[in-house]
Parts: C-alpha cells; sequence; structure tokens
C-alpha cells in the first residue's frame, strides 16, 4: 500500500512539513514504513516540447524527423515512435541530461541525422515500466518550454507501507483514511472530499436483487451516458503509476482513483452489455463459469458469490469483473457498482481461485458499507471531471442488509481516567482538552460528564477495529506518541520464582552428558522423515513388529512431515548418519571416530482410545472453560464476532496426546575397511559402545540424583521384565531399530525408564555408511518421578576395607550381573556387622572352542566398621562367595571345590 | 688368646665384598633394591653371616659381632649413598633429556557441546528468574481454542488460514506462537504473578535461510492489578539491557496481534551501529526486535480473571532470532540442521 504524499496534501494542509522527516512520526503512530519513494524525481532538465512538424528520415524507414517547439527555440530530433503526431505535446530531454534510468541523452547523429536531444517515454522518465509510445503530456496547458515538474504535479514522495501492520485499519486502504491519520498528528483540520454539483436521476439504472445476503451488505448501482472513452489526462495517470496501478482508459481508472482515494473497490460495467434489466448478486452454482477481465476461465464454486443479469454471471463479486461486460472502446454508458462484499467470504473465493487483486485485498479487510457510498460519488464526481461530455442519467440505486437495518452506532463508556492509567499517564501530561482534540481529529465523538466518558467510534472504524475501551487507549496513545510516554517501574510482589522440577533436571541432563561424556547436543524437528525410515528398514521392521501409531498432520509440506515422531530415536539416527558421512573425526576429536548426539525433547504420542479419560491426560481447555456454567460465562462476555468460534471450538476440544518429555542419545562409530550393506560389527566395537551408552545413563542418574539404574533385556521382545512398572505414552517396549539381541530395558526404583539397545542389524546394514550406533530413549517425566537419592552427612569409615579379587571360569552366556549378584547375595551376613561389596571388574574371553572359556573377575570388597578384619573374617568369606558357585550350571564343574581346597 | 686373624675375618671380607660390589654395581633402584636384599634380606649374605654368631665360642662371639655388625651398618649406608647417587642421577638424566615433544595434541577430556539454542534460552531464563519470573514449560500440540479463540484470535482472522498452521488428523494443532501458553499460565497461578515460557512453534510454510518452519520463541507475560503501557516500557527496557548486557534503548509502535491491546512493535537501540546509523538499522538507529502489548481483556477471561480486576503485559520474543543475532548464523536451518560440527563451533559448556 502506497501513500501518496501529494494526494495527502490535497487534504490536509501539509505547509512547512517535510515528508522525510515525518515519516518516522508516521511509523510510530500510525503504520510501518517499508521505504520513503521519491517519485519523478530528478527530471527539472525535461522540459514540455510540442511537435510542430514531422518529416521522413532521409536513411531510415521506421525512424521520423520531428521538429520541436521549445518555447524560447525549436529543434528537430530524430524519432523512432509510432504514434508521433503534430500537435502532440511531449517531454523534451535535452543533451547532457542524464535520466533517473541511468540513459544520459547524447548530442548524437542517428542514421546521419543530427539528434539535439530526445523524446521521452514513461519508461524513459522512470515513471512506469511501459515503454509503449512516447508519454503524451494531454491536458497540460503550460507553455513549451516549462520544466515538466512544474507542468504536472510530476513529483511526489511516497510511503509504501507495510500491508501487515493495517489488515486491522481497513480505513487505511484509501489515502482519505492516511490523510485523516496525518492531520491528527499534525492538528490540522482533515479537507472533505469534494462530492458536489452532483444531479442523479429519478429512474433507478436497473433492477438489483441480492440473494447472497452473506455475501453482500450494501450495493449501491447508478448509470452514466453520453461517455466517450479515451485515456485519462497526464496527472490522473501519473497518479494511477505512482500508486502501482495500471491505466487503462477514462471510466476504468476513475474506478480506480475512487478506489484508491477511498479505499472502496467500485466496477463499471458496459451498459449494452449487461442484458436484461435486473442484476442478481447470488452465489454461483457448482459448475457455472465466467471468463474474466483477465481472460482467464473461472471455474465457480457455491461459496462464491457473482453479479449475474438475465443471461449469466458479469462479475466475480469483489475481486474482477467479466469480459462479456467490460468497457470498450465503444462503450457509450455505464453501469456503476460500489458494492459492500463480505471479507471472509472475498478471501475464501480469492485464495481458491489464486486471485489476489487490489480489489479483494482491500475487501477482505471487512470495509465499512458506508464507504461505498461516497465511493459512488467520487466516482461520478471524477467521471464528470475527466469526461465532460458524460452524464448521470439514473438515480443511485442503494439495497442490502445495511440499509433495511443499519447498524447501531458503537459506543464506548469508559472513564477519562481509565484511558489515562492504561497509558502511565496523569492528568497534566494529558489533559482533557488533549484528549477531546485527538478523538475528534480520528472522527470518534464524544459525549460524558465529568470523568465519565461515551465514546462514539466513527462506521468505518466500528466493524472488527475499535469496540473496546482498550482500543481507544491505543488510539490515544499512538496520537500522543508512545515515546513521551515515561517508563515506570512497576509494582510486582516480591515473591521467589517458580522453576519446574523438569527444568531443573534438563539442565542437569545436558550438564551431564555434556560435560560429562562430551557428547553434542543436536535440537531436531519434531516430524519424522518417511523417506529415512523406509531407506533405513524402519518401516519393514516396524511392520514385521508392532506398528505404533502415530500422529499424523493433515497438511504437510513435504514426504519428511507427515507424522510427528513418536520416538526421539529415529531422527537421531538419521543424524548421525549425516555426521558419520561427514567422514574422518579423527583428526578432530578426542574420541576418535566415535560421534556421540543427544537430545531433549518431547515425543508425541497418539492417546489410546481408553486413555482419553486418563487424569495425567491434558484436556487441552483451560479448566475453568470445562464447567458449563463458567464457559457460558466467558462466552458472554465476548464479542459476537468470537463467540460463535470459540462455542465451537470449546465443544470440540479432544484431550490432547502424550507428549512425553524424552531424551535421546546416539553413539556412533564408523567401521573401517567394510562395504556398506555387508559389514557386521566387531564385537568389540559394539560391547563399547553399548557400556558407553549404559556409562552415560549411568553418569545422568548421578547427575539427577536418582538411584542406579538396573539394566535387564526383555524376557521376551516387547514384553517388560518382571516387577517393572510403564505408564501410558512411555518408550515404546519395541522400537523397530531396537537390536532383539543386543538391549536392555533401563529400570530406576523398580520403574521402565526407558531403552538402551545397539541398532538393528537390518538397521545397520542399510545404513549409508558402514557403523555401529548405540541408541539410548528415555523420559524424563519417569525419571523425575522416582525419589530422589537423599543426602546424608555419613562420616567416613575409620578402619579399611579388605579386598581380594575372584576370577571365575564360565560360559559365555552367563549375565555378568547376574554372577555379581549371586556373589553378592552369598557374601552377605557371613560375618557378623561385615559388609560385602562385589563390584565386577574385568573380562577375558577366550575364542576357543571351551565351553567355559570365558573369565569374569570380580573384586570384593569386605568392610568392619567396627573394627580390622582378621585373616579369618577373609577366608570365610570367600568360602561362602566360592560355595555360591559350587552348583552354579554356568560355571566351571569343579572349578569352586578346587578354589576352597587348594587356595583357601 | 691370639692374634691371629680368625677364620671368620676372611668371611667377612668376602661377604662385604660380595654386598658392596653389588650395591656399587647397581645402576637402578630395582638392581639396588636386589643388591640390599641379598645382602640383608632373609636369605642375603650379610644375614646369613650374622647368624653363625650361635656357633662361636663365647670368646670371639663379641668381635664377631662387632665385625659382623660393622659390616651391616657399612651395606645400609652403602645402599643409601647409593639410593642418592641412582635418584640423583636420574633427576640429572631427565633435567639433561631434550627429547620431550611438547607439541603432541592433547589427550581426551574434551567437553562435549550444548546446543546453543539451549544455551541461550538458559540464559535468558536465569535472567528472567533473577528479576522474579517463574520459568514454564507447555505443549507443542494444542488445541485449536488455547492456540486461537482463547487469545482473541477469531476463525475469520488470515493468520488462521491453513498456509500458517499445521493441522493434526482429528483437530488439534502444532502451536504457532508460544502464546498459546497464556491462558495455561493465568490458570496455573495465582494472580499477580510474572512467567516466561520458551519452547518450539511450528509455521505451515515453506523454508529460506531465514524462514524454518519451526523455530524457538520465548513468551513472557506478567498478570497485576495495574499494567500500563510506561510499564511495559520500564519492564522492557530492564529485561532487554539484561539480555544484551549493555543498556538498551526501546520503543513502541503501533503493532497488531488480536491478543493484545494495545499492540506494539518493540524496537531496540541498534546493537551495531550504537544508533549511529548502519546498514543492519536501515541508518534509522533502530531494529525490529519483538511484539508485545497489554494482555487484551478476552485473554484473561480465558483465563479466568477479570479484566475489571487484572490487567497485563505480554511479549514474544524470537529465541531462534536472537540466536541468529548474537553468533551471526546467517541460514535458520542450521539450527536444526543435526549437524554436530555446527554445533561444536560454539563454545562448549552451558
Ligand atoms: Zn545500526
Amino acid at each position: 500500500m502506497f501513500v501518496s504524499w501529494n494526494w495527502i496534501s490535497e487534504l490536509v494542509d501539509t505547509t512547512g512539513v517535510d515528508p522525510k522527516a515525518f515519516a518516522e512520526r508516521f511509523t510510530l503512530s500510525v503504520a510501518e514504513i517499508e521505504e520513503v519513494v521519491e517519485f519523478g524525481a530528478g527530471l527539472s532538465a525535461v522540459v514540455v516540447a510540442e511537435v510542430v512538424k514531422i518529416s521522413p528520415h532521409p536513411n531510415a524507414d521506421k525512424l521520423r524527423l520531428a521538429d520541436c517547439d521549445l518555447g524560447d527555440r525549436q529543434v528537430q530530433v530524430v524519432c523512432g515512435a509510432p504514434d508521433l503526431k503534430v500537435g502532440m505535446r511531449v517531454p523534451f530531454v535535452p543533451p547532457g541530461v542524464t535520466l533517473p534510468s541511468g540513459i544520459t541523452v547524447r548530442h548524437g547523429e542517428v542514421r546521419g541525422v543530427p539528434s539535439p536531444g530526445m523524446l521521452a517515454s514513461e519508461a524513459d522518465l522512470g515513471l512506469s515500466e511501459d515503454h509503449d509510445g512516447l508519454m503524451e503530456l494531454d491536458g497540460c496547458d503550460a507553455p513549451t518550454g516549462t520544466p515538466l515538474p512544474t507542468a504536472i504535479a510530476l513529483h511526489d514522495v511516497l510511503y509504501e507501507v507495510d500491508n501487515k501492520s493495517i489488515t486491522h485499519r481497513p480505513d487505511l486502504w484509501g489515502q482519505v483514511g492516511m490523510a485523516r491519520e496525518v492531520a491528527a498528528l499534525l492538528n490540522r483540520p482533515l479537507k472533505p472530499l469534494d462530492i458536489t454539483g452532483l444531479t442523479f436521476g429519478d429512474t433507478p439504472p436497473l433492477d438489483v436483487a441480492i440473494s447472497a445476503h452473506g455475501h453482500c451488505r450494501r450495493y449501491l448501482c447508478t448509470r452514466l451516458d453520453g461517455v466517450t472513452i479515451a485515456p485519462s489526462p497526464v496527472a490522473a495517470r501519473l497518479r494511477l503509476r505512482s500508486l502501482g496501478v495500471r491505466p487503462i482508459n477514462n471510466i476504468v481508472d476513475a474506478t480506480n482513483l475512487a478506489m484508491l482515494e477511498t479505499g472502496n473497490p467500485l466496477h463499471a460495467f458496459d451498459a449494452s452489455s449487461v442484458r436484461g434489466d435486473q442484476l442478481i448478486i447470488r452465489q454461483a452454482v457448482e459448475g457455472e463459469q465466467l471468463e474474466t477481465l483477465d481472460g482467464e476461465t473461472r471455474h465457480l464454486a457455491p461459496t462464491d458469490c457473482v453479479i449475474t443479469d438475465e443471461q449469466g454471471p458479469v462479475a466475480l463479486a469483489g475481486i474482477m469483473g467479466g469480459a462479456n461486460s467490460e468497457i470498450v472502446a465503444t462503450t457509450t454508458g455505464v453501469v456503476l457498482e460500489a458494492a459492500s462484499f463480505d471479507g471472509a467470504a472475498i478471501r475464501k473465493t480469492a485464495t481458491r481461485l489464486g486471485m489476489r487483486t487490489d480489489s479483494s485485498a482491500r475487501f477482505e479487510k471487512h470495509l465499512d458499507p458506508e464507504t461505498a457510498r461516497l465511493a459512488a460519488l467520487r466516482f461520478c464526481k471524477m467521471v464528470l471531471e475527466l469526461c465532460p461530455d458524460a452524464q448521470i442519467t439514473a438515480s443511485l440505486l442503494d439495497k442490502g442488509a445495511h440499509i433495511d437495518s443499519p447498524p447501531a452506532p458503537v459506543a464506548i463508556s469508559t472513564s477519562r481516567s481509565y484511558l489515562r492509567s492504561r497509558l502511565g499517564l496523569n492528568a497534566e501530561q494529558l489533559s482533557d482538552a488533549w484528549m477531546d482534540r485527538a478523538f475528534s481529529a480520528l472522527a470518534f465523538e464524544l459525549r460524558g460528564e465529568g470523568d465519565e466518558l461515551v465514546v462514539t467510534v466513527p462506521s468505518f472504524r466500528a466493524g472488527r477495529d475499535v469496540g473496546i475501551a482498550e482500543d481507544l487507549v491505543e488510539e490515544l496513545g499512538r496520537v500522543f506518541g508512545y515515546d513521551h510516554i515515561p517508563s515506570e517501574a512497576p509494582q510486582v510482589a516480591a515473591r521467589p520464582p517458580y522453576l519446574p522440577p523438569s527444568k531443573l533436571q534438563e539442565r542437569a541432563a545436558r550438564q551431564a552428558l555434556a560435560q560429562g561424556r562430551g557428547l553434542t547436543e543436536v535440537v531436531l524437528y519434531s516430524f519424522e522423515s518417511e523417506p529415512f525410515r523406509k531407506r533405513a528398514g524402519l518401516v519393514e521392521l516396524s511392520a514385521a513388529g508392532h506398528a505404533e501409531p502415530r500422529l499424523r498432520l493433515a497438511n504437510h509440506l513435504s514426504a519428511d512431515q507427515t507424522h510427528l515422531r513418536r520416538l526421539l530415536c529415529n531422527n537421531l539416527l538419521s543424524a548421525m548418519e549425516d555426521n558419520l558421512l561427514q567422514g574422518n573425526r579423527a583428526a578432530e576429536g578426542h574420541k576418535g571416530l566415535t560421534i556421540g548426539l543427544f537430545e531433549l525433547s518431547r515425543a508425541f504420542v497418539p492417546l489410546a482410545s481408553n486413555e482419553s479419560a486418563h487424569p495425567a491426560a491434558d484436556p487441552g481447555l483451560p479448566p475453568a472453560l470445562t464447567d458449563s456454567t463458567a464457559r457460558q460465562g466467558y462466552l458472554d462476555g465476548l464479542s459476537d464476532a468470537l463467540r460463535e468460534g470459540a462455542t465451537a471450538a470449546l465443544k470440540s476440544t479432544a484431550p490432547l496426546p502424550w507428549q512425553p518429555r524424552r531424551l535421546a542419545i546416539a553413539l556412533g562409530e564408523r567401521l573401517g575397511g567394510g562395504q556398506q550393506g555387508l559389514v557386521s560389527a566387531p564385537k568389540a566395537v559394539s560391547v563399547r559402545l553399548f557400556r558407553e551408552a549404559v556409562g552415560a545413563v549411568e553418569d545422568l542418574c548421578r547427575q539427577l540424583q536418582r538411584p542406579a539404574p538396573q539394566f535387564k533385556r526383555q524376557p521376551s521382545v516387547g514384553q517388560l521384565p518382571d516387577g517393572l512398572i510403564r505408564h501410558p505414552g512411555q518408550v515404546d517396549l519395541r522400537p523397530a531399530w531396537l537390536h532383539t539381541a543386543r538391549h536392555a530395558t533401563i529400570a530406576v526404583d523398580g520403574r521402565f525408564i526407558g531403552l538402551v539397545s545397539l541398532i538393528h542389524p537390518e538397521v545397520r546394514s542399510r545404513l549409508g555408511v558402514p557403523a555401529e550406533v548405540a541408541l539410548v530413549e528415555l523420559d524424563l517425566d519417569a525419571l523425575l518421578d522416582v525419589t530422589a537419592v537423599p543426602e546424608q552427612g555419613e562420616a567416613p569409615p575409620k578402619f579399611p576395607p579388605s579386598a581380594f579379587d575372584l576370577t571365575v571360569p564360565c560360559q559365555p552366556s552367563v549375565r555378568a550381573d547376574d554372577l555379581r549378584g549371586v556373589l553378592a547375595a552369598a557374601g552377605d551376613g557371613v560375618v557378623d556387622g561385615v559388609s560385602v561389596d562385589v563390584q565386577w571388574v574385568s573380562e577375558y574371553a577366550d575364542e576357543g572352542t571351551d565351553a567355559f572359556g570365558r573369565a569374569l573377575t570380580f573384586n570384593v570388597t569386605s568392610r568392619n566398621p567396627d573394627g580390622s578384619l582378621t585373616d579369618d573374617n577373609i577366608t570365610q568369606i570367600r568360602r561362602a562367595l566360592l560355595g555360591s558357585l559350587l552348583d552354579h550350571s554356568q560355571v566351571r564343574d569343579g572349578w569352586a571345590q578346587d578354589m576352597i581346597t587348594h587356595h583357601s | 688368646m691370639s692374634t691371629e686373624t680368625p677364620a671368620w675375618m676372611a668371611d667377612i671380607d668376602s661377604a662385604a665384598l660380595t654386598a658392596l660390589g653389588a650395591i656399587e654395581a647397581a645402576a637402578t633402584l630395582a638392581t639396588l633394591r636386589e643388591a640390599e636384599v641379598g645382602a640383608l634380606g632373609r636369605k642375603g649374605n650379610v644375614t646369613a653371616l650374622m647368624k653363625r654368631i650361635g656357633k662361636l665360642d663365647k670368646s670371639e662371639r663379641k668381635a664377631f659381632g662387632a665385625a659382623a655388625g660393622g659390616l651391616r651398618g657399612k651395606v645400609t649406608r652403602a645402599v643409601s649413598a647409593r639410593r642418592e647417587a641412582i635418584v640423583q642421577a636420574a633427576i640429572a638424566a631427565e633435567l639433561a633429556d631434550t627429547t620431550f615433544d611438547e607439541t603432541l595434541p592433547g589427550l581426551d577430556g574434551a567437553p562435549g557441546h550444548v546446543h546453543p539454542l539451549s544455551r541461550v534460552q538458559q540464559e535468558l531464563e536465569d535472567v528472567f528468574i533473577s528479576m522474579g519470573f517463574s520459568v514454564l514449560d507447555y505443549p507443542e500440540v494444542e488445541s485449536e481454542f488455547d492456540n486461537f479463540e482463547a487469545l482473541n484470535i477469531p476463525g475469520w482472522h488470515p493468520a488462521r488460514d491453513m498456509q500458517d498452521t499445521f493441522w493434526l488428523e482429528g483437530g488439534h494443532l502444532l502451536r504457532t506462537h508460544t502464546s498459546a501458553g497464556q491462558v495455561r499460565a493465568m490458570h496455573q497461578f495465582k494472580p499477580p504473578f510474572r512467567a516466561v515460557f520458551p519452547g518450539k512453534v511450528y509455521r505451515y510454510e515453506s523454508t529460506d535461510a531465514s524462514h524454518d518452519h519451526t523455530f524457538h520463541q520465548l513468551e513472557g507475560l506478567m498478570i497485576g492489578r495495574h499494567v500500563s503501557v510506561g510499564h511495559l516500557l520500564d519492564s522492557m527496557r530492564t529485561l532487554l539491557s539484561a539480555i544484551f548486557k549493555r543498556d538498551v534503548q526501546v520503543r513502541l509502535r503501533p503493532g497488531y496481534f488480536p491478543f493484545v491491546e494495545p499492540g506494539f512493535e518493540l524496537d531496540i537501540s541498534c546493537q551495531v551501529c550504537d544508533q549511529k546509523g548502519c546498514s543492519v538499522c536501515k541508518q534509522s538507529g533502530w531494529v525490529e526486535l519483538l511484539p508485545c502489548g497489554l494482555v487484551h481483556p478476552n485473554v484473561l477471561r480465558a483465563g479466568g480473571l477479570d479484566p475489571d480486576e487484572w490487567q497485563g503485559w505480554a511479549f514474544g520474543l524470537g529465541l531462534s532470532r536472537l540466536v541468529m543475532m548474537r553468533y551471526g548464523v546467517n541460514d535458520i536451518r542450521l539450527l536444526m540442521g543435526g549437524d554436530a560440527r555446527f554445533v561444536e563451533g560454539f563454545h562448549p559448556g552451558t
């Protein structure tokens, strides 16, 4: 949207105001100016010339010689324009002048004939993009030789206003609305638009019937005859150009000028093309078609509104006219439409058909139906000026719901003290008189006694713009200037802020993983990439197992956005692959080829059908509004415009899906040498990555002051190990990437917290890089629910412990922690008051064929808090531990007995 | 009494020769220890000699004892002297060594990296906490009501169009702004209160270097008995000065956001040129930073608060944009691209 300073200056006295300096005030009080543009600058050397004689060019058929009168002299120049004719007045550019377009006119020869200067087109002068023909200065009475900027009001300063900043202000889509703002800011009067001297006939131009009342609130119509279609005078053409509208002919230009001025779009039909004597404004019928002015055939839908004559549509209401009733060169009679169409309906049709026009853009803003009449009158006035032979030959027909039952004016009850207090001003800073003046400059009417005020809102602000006292606060504030409001520290209650435990937990988790484990945090999208899932085999694996439901989007931009992720690890694995593909990081990182990533984010798990009443499920509604009385009270307080939607939205709201806070870790290592798809990971690498992942989880629990996690395989995949509790929305037991033979559930204090797993070999074989990856996915909320380990200041033991190692030959399938558990249980209570702690230290695996080729070494630490341990105590404990392994099926036969006999 | 040399004297001399010879020959502490054990250990030759005293005549015992004891003392002193010599020689040798390469790369212990979004978010949270603001966290999948109607955004508002919002099958949506948490906060706290709630927001729009369909915001909300534009001005200047760690000027321009009235675009003094004029601020000295305003009464109503009793201000800060401004990130898509090298380009730590 452009604001023309020249146009504003016709409506407000702007004497002494520098438009460029004023732009800042405008931005601070009205709307954001994207750019201040100078139109028609740099043309002071260009003068008005009149072509007095035309002769052929001796050496070129397409060129001619034009003798031009420049007032004080005549020149002959070479001209290639086909529309050159004797008597025409055109801009002449003397040699040596550089035009805004960058062209420098030379004193040269054209095909052997001297040409000291040039006759210019609008494009040459930088006034339009239109290169067709010379710029005709018709309607310009200035004597030849007059500098162009003096001859026509060429120079203008334009504000290019950010359209987004005026979407809520329908009144600002016309120059007069902008002028009202300028007048208020300058404290100078706004001149009324000239609608004097119009005489309408007695008979209506046509019969008008409105059946689409929802689409059309007001329809004004009249007729003008005796029209001669011609180009508009140069001043009108330039004005249109400067505001970004292409001049067409005097009638169409008048509709556009009246629209630019008032903000209300208009449409002119060729009277002779309208079939029959009735216009019907109705909804389109399915299958109906209309060829619009741009030559496109539009397929209409019942949500569209059309203007029809006896035989069918002649215009797409509020968007574009039909080709069948276009103003043409032979038009002599014009039927004018000045209507007010519903913004939402126009927006819907314009969006559906991809037709954003100057007209639809304005109607979408919900224009004031009052403005339609003003626009009609201004159109008539302009036509009579542009086309002196024209006559208004009909009455001004005015129909619609807006006329039948005019809306009551909007009046707001408030007080002067309230308006001041919301701005933070007192009566000294913002006086009653100042307030009165500001409101009246903006066309608000004030009544009221003392402090009380009743403010009547002008119709052009009353639609969806100003309706409550807070809106009046804004009106006053912006005219007053927000930069003049003193800032003041608010009085606030001194209360400690609340920081949810989840926040502290996330901070500690980041600390543990980044600082403690050297991992790198990534922040990934909430959408799951289907292409990656397919390529990595995750789709197949989950289909073969149990595909868990995910939330699907109703609209998406790409195949990467069709679903919300139910697990973080899928995206994290994809990111891991990308990072591994980036190649050798050995030189950069301390961990050699290992890359460690983690992410803290929400996952999205649909509620199961029986979970919608789950006490932990979020209802998606403010709690107070779930009660029907409170809800009605709330709805009653809303404006009509909002109430309908709010009622529907409240009614249809279903509980929200689970959105658990998750932590995911991925540790990946690129495997050298192997080929993609054929590689199997060396077991040592797998074990190391898995143990690093386990260590990260252990560190995490320590950092979060939670009990040490327990790692156990699922008894069968999808089955929770005995005794664990798992809540709805928690990590799935069998994600597609789960390695069914190399994984563990993570449990803390008897609760299921998540999973740690190497990636499924099928997934590993499909990655774009030979690599082994360990993944962790765990529920932060579940971990938060576990009681923290209390801290206690205990005195350190006075006596040193006694320790020995035990190396047990066993089968490879034995679980170190099971064996450790057996030993620890056996040591317990052997000697009164002596605690026995057993820790796994190391393992040695013989790759040979011995069924007991694995050796696990445990460190046994015994401690007597009240004294030293005797050699006998140690021997007793050692025997008890060995005794517990005597009949262990996975320990080498006879080994324990042998140890007891010979080494104790 | 005889003055001739006793027979055992030769044995003592021989033992001394062996022991002291081994000690003198020891070049390392380990061989010295061997020599020491070989002389004075349980099976050492000096120890063995000492044991012979019981088999001697009483008359000889004293002389033998003195000689053997002397030998043991001599050996002990020799060991000490030798140990000291070895240690000194080793120290001298180490100090004289010129082969130590101090240019080899460091080992291990390098910390990982926290994402810049997390760092900036936490830093801002701490600023707000220090000024008494609570920090909250609300769902990303929201109801249409919380995201729109509760915020006074009716169905006809352009922001409601399909092209701006990711909708889920079944009617929920991905919140388009952290403002969706405003009514939640009003119900969670007893007024007066002040709170911020950061998080991910989503827009159904195509992406380029300065637009992503997912980005991060931080919402601020203050509810009190009396909240004015003057209060908003003061709060924003104070908060932003704390965030930018320097004195910041702010100014308000009219801006239209349905959930605030009056609504503003807030500009801050250009941090690049200190308002002298530069390309970042297009010579104006001001840079548009965030939308804010006084909470609309309809929003207070949805939050269960009586607008005649309670007032408030709110703002929405673009966290992603702040990260980009602070670190000169020229493509927003880098933030959520998952490339560890991008994150590792920042200082480690939180
Ligand atoms: Zn600057």
